[in-house]
């Protein structure tokens, strides 16, 4: 199963972000040319999360001893051991992780299903909210969802959230049909916000 | 139900200096509710919930043994020698394992990452061979010869120079290191980090010193030293398990490490298990 973990814009090359699968925390990460990869946020040397590393190039390192991996989550240095080649044995926990229409999604490792179709439309902005997904329901009367895609109008322009699950929260992750309504949109879902969280207080 | 090995040791519990009457401090050791004071004759008392426990005053510092004693408390003969300034450094509290606290301390090869152009920077990342021993006779790990470059090794040091340091774990939350002295070549600078187990998941830190620097300002070299602590907390407590891991195979270490894989070897062999993960999840 895929799930958004975020929209492009908000991962800029050299970057390293916080994300999850399905409870498993990650670290998201885009290489100085552009690459994406996620990992299980855990460098097995330490134990250090790897979503406070720091990217240089074509790599990901950890914050703690400096191990370093490439994109495909094997370690290539170890800075105590400048001269010693890291065994192949010490790998990043790897997750699929793709962009599609301004979407960042993880998978897990292997085959996967398609990618929710979300041509068209537009990224608008992410947001976190404090509630579930039954008040959302109610903070969203016409939306139609299909696993965590919801689709709906928004002042006669269509508009789809791409939700995940974050902890006690959610992630709206929101796109819109035209990009002259992104502004509109983005108010819009400050008020989806504050409803979310109302209803979750009742 | 915590191990007899594990309550017959000795813990740091508070600073002397910052002790008062009753209540007093009121703490967490090894999961169980304390109040650390003075009582009307001026004696320090540890008070637990079934009475009294076992105390020792020494470094700075009130110890107590929640069981029966194993043995006294570890010496630092440093302690005691003239010329050397004693240096309370004060407390941090850190969301980790006691052990996972100590095992840092233990590590030299961060340094250049977490406490970067101060006790460590790239390029000087190598991490040369050293010795390490447990030794049988005083029941302590052990690591010497280490050899490390720091851009600022201590707060007296006025630019970069070739660290030496010798590590000892003197009690299972309890590490002394001696480091070149900047100000004084025949003699090692003596800092330890004394930790108190609130839980297997929460500690509190008392960093301790015993210099030979007569010039730098207490608050500085405090300063120095928690600056040190808070770098090293950003990484503590983001550390995926919180318990130190005892059972190969979870965590992998290198030659770099031989420190840490002799620490976790002696504390298991020892049954020393309080905030240790025995069983790979």
């Amino acid at each position: 199963m895929w799930v958004a973990n975020g929209l492009s814009q908000d991962l800029p090359s050299g970057v390293v972000m916080a994300g999850n699968w399905q409870g498993a925390e990650l670290a998201i990460w885009r290489s100085v040319s552009g690459r994406l990869a996620a990992w299980g946020d855990r460098c097995p040397h330490r134990g250090m999360r790897l979503s406070h590393g720091f990217v240089r190039g074509e790599t990901l390192s950890c914050i703690y001893h400096g191990w370093t991996y490439g994109s495909d989550g094997a370690c290539s240095k170890i800075p105590a051991h400048p001269t010693m080649v890291p065994p192949a044995a010490i790998k990043a926990e790897v997750y699929q992780c793709v962009e599609a229409d301004g979407v960042i999604w993880v998978g897990p490792a292997g085959p996967e299903a398609d990618l929710p179709d979300l041509s068209g439309m537009v990224a608008v902005r992410s947001v976190s909210v404090l509630g579930d997904v039954a008040a959302l329901t109610r903070a969203l009367p016409g939306f139609v969802a299909d696993g965590a895609l919801w689709r709906g109008q928004v002042g006669g322009v269509s508009v789809s959230l791409v939700v995940q699950a974050r902890g006690a929260g959610l992630g709206l992750h929101a796109l819109c049909g035209a990009a002259a309504h992104r502004v509109a949109v983005s108010r819009w879902l400050d008020g989806v916000v504050q409803l979310v969280e109302q209803e979750a207080l009742t | 139900m915590i191990p007899a090995a594990v309550l017959n040791e000795w813990y740091p519990v508070a600073m002397i200096a910052q002790l008062a009457a009753w209540p007093g401090r009121q703490t967490l050791l090894l999961g169980s509710e304390i109040n650390v004071f003075r009582d009307a004759a001026g004696a320090v008392v540890v008070q637990g919930a079934d009475g009294p426990l076992a105390v020792t005053l020494a470094y700075g510092h009130v110890w107590a043994c929640p069981g029966v004693p194993a043995h006294p408390l570890f010496p630092i003969p440093e302690a005691d020698q003239p010329g050397r300034r004693l240096v309370d450094c004060g407390v941090v509290r850190v969301k980790c394992s006691p052990l996972r606290a100590v095992e840092n301390f233990l590590d030299i090869a961060h340094f250049p990452f977490v406490h970067t152009d101060v006790l460590g920077a790239e390029p000087h990342t190598e991490v040369g061979r050293y010795e390490v021993q447990i030794r049988e006779d005083s029941d302590e790990v052990w690591a010497t010869k280490v050899h490390f470059y720091q851009p600022q090794a201590a707060k007296s040091a006025a630019g970069g120079i070739v660290t030496e340091y010798m590590y000892r774990v003197a009690a299972p939350t309890a590490s002394v290191l001696y480091k070149t002295c900047p100000n004084n070549a025949d003699e090692w600078d003596v800092i330890a980090i004394f930790v108190q187990p609130l839980t297997e998941e929460l500690c509190e830190v008392w960093p301790w010193m015993a210099l030979f620097d007569d010039t730098t300002p207490q608050a500085d070299l405090i300063q120095f030293q928690q600056m040190i602590f808070l770098q090293d907390r950003s990484i503590l407590e983001n550390q995926i398990p919180r318990l130190l891991p005892l059972d190969p195979g979870k965590e992998i270490p290198t030659q770099a490490d031989l420190t840490s894989i002799a620490y976790r070897r002696w504390l298991k062999r020892k049954g020393l298990t309080y905030g240790a993960q025995m069983v790979a999840a």
